[in-house]
């Protein structure tokens, strides 16, 4: 009695502590370095089903070469085989699964289009090019008696008379514009004249303004040796060239 | 000694209680259990429970069994049984 029961407890023991051998054995070391390396590569996180199947074929190997019921050593190839293929397809699937984040489908929603009513086309009138007129000189008063220093825009006290005559018309006169005008005798050059009668035209003119007469009525140009009056060659002729003459302009 | 082997008998007995249902009807419990998880461990479990089952059709039912608890430590992990 006391035999059987002793058997019986060790039986029991036996059946109760069966347990998986372990998987750190000789014949496992390329499968357990395979799977460490696709599990350091992420494999469980990202590839975990093929990862589990590396395990779990490691452990069935481990079982089967460590059977004591038999020698199986094609079936243990296979396992072995079939495990390292699994670590191998976990570490490329976790490469791949790891790197790239998980796409995020974005649905665009379609523009909605709507029919607006074209707006009626507005012909732009063209724009008006405002050509200047050419003024035009009504009438012609010859300034008697004005006079400037020699190669001066300065005018003598003796040009006071005239210039103040011309003063009293302008003031009957608010309504017309006047344009100053002064020319050369032909001595001297052409440009010279030129400048020297645009500051004689102006000395005229501040002349007008100093007395009351308003800016905005007056204008003054040069002409120089320009339109001769008379016979430049002879002095009577060159003193009725240097001239002022008031244009009344339209 | 006598009180000593019934001991160890009875404790073994226990122990087996707790497994004694069968290997397919843990694996459909703690199939239901890790429904949807497919995460590292739940894998891993049914992977070892479908090894268990294998075991146990070619008649090796204590390696199966083995092979069963190793895949329920595995299903606890995963947030299962």
């Amino acid at each position: 009695m006391k035999k059987i029961l002793l058997l019986a407890a060790f039986t029991s023991m036996t059946a109760c502590s069966a347990h998986l051998p372990s998987t750190h054995i000789s014949d496992l070391d390329e499968v357990r370095a395979a799977i460490q390396t696709s599990k350091d590569a992420g494999a469980e996180k990202c590839a975990p089903k093929s990862q589990a199947k590396a395990v779990a074929a490691m452990y069935q190997a481990a079982h089967e070469i460590t059977d004591e019921a038999g020698y199986h050593p094609e079936e243990d190839a296979d396992l072995i085989t079939s495990a390292l293929k699994y670590a191998q397809q976990a570490r490329d699937e976790a490469k791949n699964n790891c790197a790239k984040p998980k796409p995020v489908l974005v649905v665009i929603p379609k523009p909605i289009v709507r029919y607006v009513k074209p707006a009626p086309m507005v012909m732009k009138p063209k724009p008006v090019v405002k050509v200047p007129v050419k003024p035009v000189v009504l009438e012609v008063i010859a300034l008697e008696g004005v006079y400037f220093a020699s190669s001066s825009a300065d005018l003598t006290s003796a040009s006071s008379a005239s210039l103040n005559d011309a003063v009293t018309v302008l003031q009957k006169r608010p309504d017309i514009q006047i344009e100053i005008a002064a020319y050369t005798d032909s001595r001297g050059k052409n440009s010279y004249n030129l400048a020297l009668s645009k500051l004689r035209a102006h000395s005229v003119m501040n002349y007008f303004t100093s007395h009351g007469i308003k800016a905005s009525r007056l204008s003054s140009q040069g002409y120089g040796e320009i339109n001769p009056i008379a016979d430049n060659a002879t002095r009577e002729g060159r003193a009725k060239n240097r001239r002022v003459e008031l244009h009344v302009m339209k | 000694m006598k009180q000593v082997s019934l001991y160890l008998i009875a404790m073994c007995m226990a122990a087996s209680t707790a497994s004694a249902a069968s290997i397919e009807g843990r694996t459909a419990s703690m199939e239901s259990q890790l429904k949807g998880n497919h995460g590292y461990h739940a894998e891993l479990a049914r992977e070892l429970a479908s090894i268990a089952s294998e075991e146990k059709y070619q008649h090796d039912t204590d390696v199966g069994k083995a092979f069963m608890r190793l895949a329920e430590e595995h299903a606890q992990k995963a947030g299962g049984k």
